[in-house]
């Protein structure tokens, strides 16, 4: 294909979990690292389909986990629920703009981002696309960089609602969209983990 | 430390094989042709990644026995830390975010520490710990589900929060915290590779 010195075309194969160099014939007999016992093989199996069945899973669940409240607040003004998308717009007029930047980055911008960027990824090394592998390669590590950042919405409910517990001031409990939240979280980390991105760098001519 | 290796260095991004750097000759090599990490030198020795760790375990204990956050209003005071703010999510099944939280804001940064003390400990006198490669199997998997620093910014948006109604007060267990990222983000500077190197050039 090109002059990509690869570990293939020298007869050797790295270990995914420890990094060890050694033999391909061997290591691929025996299925397992010399050093540190974990399955290695010339790709992680069905890695593309795993990472697409994950991936769906989390755009699913990232509906209700909008659509649904995340936090019930009582106050001397009544009760109120709020998803995600509405504690941001109360920041915002609150005039806390900055706060609501975070929240919106954590639980909306990096959700999304992952979605688009796993979709793209998964999407050209379907068709084989070779330019921007480099930049396709960097993005992988991005998405796997920011993806737990999600959680902080759910830090956020956890401790507002072991706080807010006052009868005159007001207390706050949280609601089932949370749970859907945190299934976009785990589910979108997993389709990240379990991509393997010398996928990306096979083209065409997978050699397997 | 450094022992000399003739086995090319191989690209788990891009499974590129590239020529062995002499040790020493750069901080953190790259591959040319996907950006990832190769190989980093090993610029702090095990004793003193022994010092950081036992730092962490510290912090980790203060952050869990101390409060985090407190608020004081008409004589009722409620106080948080990572516990309490998962038990807080225990009503019906909400549960499952209970779990989450518990599970990477406590349990996988507490694993993290107690594998690297028992690793190091023997490291640091030159010795391969009994059940090393289990523990570095276990390390390299519970990485990316360790979340202390999303805690951490999590209650710097609860103050934030909060503060519109009450007066919020930052317990000894925020600072822990805050001490407890930057320890751990120091230990995780080094990945998979570069801790086996480590342990298995320590000693027999």
């Amino acid at each position: 294909m090109s002059t990509r010195p690869t570990a293939a075309a020298l007869g050797l194969i790295a270990c995914r979990v420890c990094g060890l160099v050694s033999s391909r014939l061997q290591t691929l007999n025996a299925g397992r690292c010399a050093r540190c016992a974990s399955r290695v093989q010339v790709r992680a199996p069905r890695s593309a389909e795993h990472t697409l069945a994950w991936l769906l899973t989390g755009v699913i669940l990232y509906i209700p986990a909008n659509l649904m409240p995340v936090m019930y607040t009582s106050g001397v003004q009544g009760g109120q629920e709020s998803t995600i998308l509405s504690g941001v717009v109360s920041f915002w007029q609150a005039g806390s703009w900055d706060i609501a930047a975070l929240i919106f980055i954590a639980s909306v911008a990096v959700p999304s981002t992952k979605f688009i960027a796993l979709g793209l990824i998964l999407w050209t090394v379907r068709r084989g696309t070779l330019p921007g592998r480099r930049e396709r390669t960097k993005l992988y590590r991005v998405v796997e960089f920011i993806g737990y950042w999600s959680m902080l919405d759910v830090a956020v409910v956890a401790l507002t609602s072991t706080l807010l517990q006052f009868k005159t001031l007001g207390s706050a409990e949280p609601r089932e969209g949370i749970v859907f939240f945190c299934g976009v979280v785990v589910t979108t980390m997993i389709a990240a983990l379990s991509f393997d991105p010398r996928l990306i760098w096979d083209g065409r001519t997978r050699d397997d | 430390m450094a022992r000399p290796s003739t086995a090319p260095l191989i690209c788990l991004h891009c499974d590129t094989a590239h020529r062995p750097v002499s040790p020493g000759a750069a901080v953190v090599v790259y591959c040319s042709y996907c950006g990832a990490v190769l190989a980093r030198r090993h610029d702090i020795t095990a004793t003193q990644l022994l010092a950081v760790t036992i730092a962490a375990a510290i912090l980790f204990v203060i952050a869990n026995v101390t409060s985090v956050l407190d608020i004081e209003f008409g004589g009722v005071h409620t106080e948080a830390n990572i516990w309490a703010a998962a038990l807080s999510l225990d009503q019906g099944w909400i549960f499952c975010a209970a779990l989450a939280l518990a599970v990477t804001m406590f349990v996988v940064p507490m694993l993290q520490i107690a594998l690297l003390l028992w690793v190091l400990l023997f490291a640091s006198v030159a010795l391969r710990a009994p059940g090393y490669r289990h523990a570095l199997v276990l390390l390299h998997h519970l990485r990316p589900w360790s979340m202390t620093e999303v805690f951490l910014l999590g209650a710097l948006v609860a103050i934030v929060k909060l503060s519109a109604w009450v007066h919020v007060i930052a317990g000894e267990g925020l600072w822990a915290i805050g001490g407890l990222t930057i320890l751990l983000a120091i230990l995780s500077r080094y990945d998979s590779r570069n801790w086996w190197e480590r342990v298995e050039s320590a000693g027999p």
